[in-house]
């Protein structure tokens, strides 16, 4: 039985294979490749390791320190929290994809900032509404996909044009700005960890407010629900699933109108990042959204579903954006930007051919 | 004896084929025309200025490049694949010939066959990476689409290229763009929709990218090379990408900026999308894609002269994709159950 070589039992899951006739280094190299997140923290030391000794030799225009590193952690928090919302999408199989977070952000944030700034309601009662919108906006993604049988793709890039043009048309083209929305920018500040704070780098607020928290519930909701397992049942066979006496449907359904609530609280974010309600924050240049499937992607998340961990989110969007802020430090002004781009095409494209070679070497990821 | 059977047997071979044949033009695109024909009427109606010359040549210049590209994402689309990058190829096409314009006033032929042979390299590398690297097509090419406008914007240098010549003016919206009226760079495209209408629809290359689209694995077990096909379409789009910048170059000022070519990939999909081509692959048509893209490009331009807010086209255009796609569905499924 154990004469079968890896390649011809691809259903056999890593770390089953009898591993005392294989020496160390092939096991290691067997984690690197099969498991994502032991990957991608080894590509975060690596970078963190050549940064700082590029840091030292002085060929860097700042210092790239503890503190440098959590300021630039802001920039995590809509990224990983859309990469979380493509998670979902993309596990429950089919194609899932989600191209409208994007649009989305725009919409939820312009009616948000309408609301707060300019209707005058409270801040709970705005942030409530934003929330509803980005709900129903998923909530139309999940009924053409899961009911009617759109492939994600197409119906997702019709509402990010919808979606789009309607932040555009209700804003009349003008970022929202008020008084109010202006004194919220307090909401994206850097602040002191209470207790041990002292000897730890601020860390932004957004961190704490909003980003760990869709953390903790997106990995209670997959790993410790009911709702969590059976998602990944439909993505990995969703005719199985049905016949095993999952509702397929609304469950599918479900996964996109949570990708539209975690919109709305990126949009939030957003606008107190730029303390304003800008009605193309989440599709001007490259949109939101691109950047949050290539953190899925690499992040480990099969594109055909069914596959991806919320910890494989966390590690890449921790790598891409500390890469970024890197890169913004050895090449000042606007070249750091060109290069952000060369770096994060040329990552997402490693990491979808390691994929391939992953598959036919071990069999999965 | 078979000499008297031979006439006979292949006449019944060649009713099987037109059989197997869709129709040349099929449901969904007399639909398409019925619904561009109408708009352009009720737009004639209530905005007497949209059926002159002047209203319509500027749309038909605007349509050129998504349709051209549009041809080889159908290609692509048909054998289940996909290409977002072509935003970021337009604008690296674009910025090397300009540049090339700029500095070395290389001549009319020059110009375009260096875009060409840029555009066919990109889509070369896209199509290798896909076919051989195993990996899904949307993947690559939004990794390529970062790479590729890097390099544009390397090239790009500072914010613009200014002082483009009027090398390529053929292509353009002025007098020396049209002939008879029509403009160049349209009549060039309705030229490549022909051919590759005819490529899909009567040679066996075109139906071997229709057989990789069914099921790629069946189409290799019968003999059909995929991998250097998958290639040749993205090469296919690459290279018409490449004429397809020379129409942006042509069409704008003698300024270019580092706008050009962002978010075309969602256009050119939209166009191939609403021309009924499925993003499942194994189905589709160039003269959708073509339809489609005038259908895009009559709301964009409607909806300007009936004075609603430009912005509001996007709508259109996600509501037609949605129709478009839906009533697909809705056929489909009625064509399954009976």
């Amino acid at each position: 039985m154990t004469v079968t070589s890896p390649p011809a039992t691809p259903q056999l899951p890593p770390g089953a294979d009898p591993g005392k006739r294989r020496g160390l280094v092939s096991r290691m190299l067997e984690a690197l490749l099969t498991q994502r997140v032991v990957l991608l923290a080894v590509l975060i030391i690596l970078v963190l390791v050549g940064m700082t000794l590029l840091d030292v030799a002085g060929l860097l225009s700042g210092s790239y320190n503890a503190d440098y590193l959590a300021s630039a952690l802001i920039s995590a928090v809509p990224l990983a929290m859309l990469g979380l919302a493509q998670l979902m999408v993309i596990l429950s199989g089919k194609g899932g994809i989600d191209l409208s977070v994007g649009s989305m952000v725009s919409i939820t944030g312009v009616l948000f900032g309408l609301a707060y700034g300019s209707w005058g309601w409270g801040f709970l009662a705005a942030f409530g509404f934003a929330v509803l919108a980005g709900a129903a906006c998923g909530a139309i993604n999940g009924a053409l996909v899961a009911y009617i049988g759109f492939p994600p793709l197409i119906a997702t890039l019709a509402t990010y044009y919808a979606f789009r043009s309607l932040a555009l048309v209700i804003s009349d083209q003008k970022p929202v700005n008020s008084p109010e929305i202006q004194a919220f920018y307090s909401a994206a500040q850097s602040i002191e960890i209470p207790l041990i704070g002292g000897t730890l780098p601020l860390v932004p607020l957004g961190i704490f407010t909003f980003l760990l928290p869709t953390v903790v519930v997106v990995w209670l909701v997959l790993n410790k629900t009911t709702f969590g397992r059976r998602l990944y049942a439909i993505g990995t066979n969703d005719v199985a699933a049905a016949w095993s006496g999952i509702n397929v449907r609304p469950n599918r359904m479900v996964v996109y109108v949570l990708s539209g609530v975690i919109s709305a609280l990126v949009a939030v974010v957003t606008v107190a990042q730029f303390a304003s309600a800008r009605p193309d924050a989440g599709t001007s240049g490259n949109g939101m959204a691109l950047p949050a499937i290539t953190i899925a992607v690499l992040g480990g998340v099969a594109i055909t579903g069914g596959i991806g961990r919320v910890a494989g989110i966390v590690l890449s969007t921790l790598l891409i954006v500390w890469l970024n802020a890197g890169i913004l430090l050895a090449f000042p002004g606007n070249d750091g930007s060109q290069y952000q781009l060369l770096a994060l095409g040329l990552v997402l494209i490693f990491a979808s051919l390691l994929n391939g070679i992953t598959k036919r070497r071990y069999g999965g990821i | 004896m078979t000499l008297e059977k031979k006439p006979a047997h292949s006449d019944a071979t060649r009713r099987t084929v037109r059989r197997v044949l869709p129709p040349p033009v099929t449901g969904q695109e007399f639909v398409l025309i019925g619904v561009i024909a109408a708009l352009w009427i009720l737009l004639g109606i209530f905005t007497p200025a949209f059926l002159t010359p002047g209203s319509i040549q500027p749309l038909l210049v605007s349509v050129a490049p998504i349709a051209l590209i549009g041809v080889g994402m159908t290609f692509i689309i048909i054998t289940a694949g996909i290409d977002v990058s072509v935003g970021g190829a337009i604008m690296l096409c674009a910025v090397v010939t300009a540049k090339a314009l700029v500095t070395t006033g290389v001549p009319l032929v020059g110009a375009i066959a260096l875009s060409v042979a840029l555009g066919l390299v990109l889509g070369l590398v896209n199509g290798t990476l896909i076919a051989y690297g195993r990996v899904h097509a949307i993947i690559i090419t939004f990794g390529t689409a970062n790479v590729f406008q890097f390099l544009a914007l390397r090239v790009f240098g500072s914010s613009t290229v200014n002082g483009i010549p009027s090398t390529l003016e053929v292509f353009g919206r002025g007098e020396a763009g049209r002939t008879l009226g029509v403009p160049n760079s349209f009549a060039l495209t309705v030229l490549a929709v022909a051919i590759a209408w005819w490529y899909l629809r009567h040679t066996a290359g075109g139906r071997h990218l229709f057989a990789i689209g069914g099921n790629a694995q069946a189409a290799r077990l019968a003999g059909i090379k995929v991998q250097p096909r998958i290639v040749a379409t993205y090469a296919l789009t690459g290279a018409l990408v490449g004429v397809a910048a020379c129409f942006f170059i042509a069409s704008g000022t003698s300024t270019l900026d580092q706008t050009i070519g962002s978010g075309r990939e969602l256009a050119v999909i939209a166009a191939v999308v609403i021309g009924g081509t499925s993003i499942l692959g194994g189905r589709g048509s160039v003269i959708g894609t073509l339809l489609g893209a005038i259908l895009v490009a009559t709301v964009t331009s409607g909806v300007t002269q009936i004075g609603w807010p430009s912005q509001l086209a996007n709508l259109f255009v996600g509501v037609f994709i949605i129709i478009a796609v839906g009533t697909d569905l809705l056929r489909e499924r009625a064509r399954r159950k009976s």
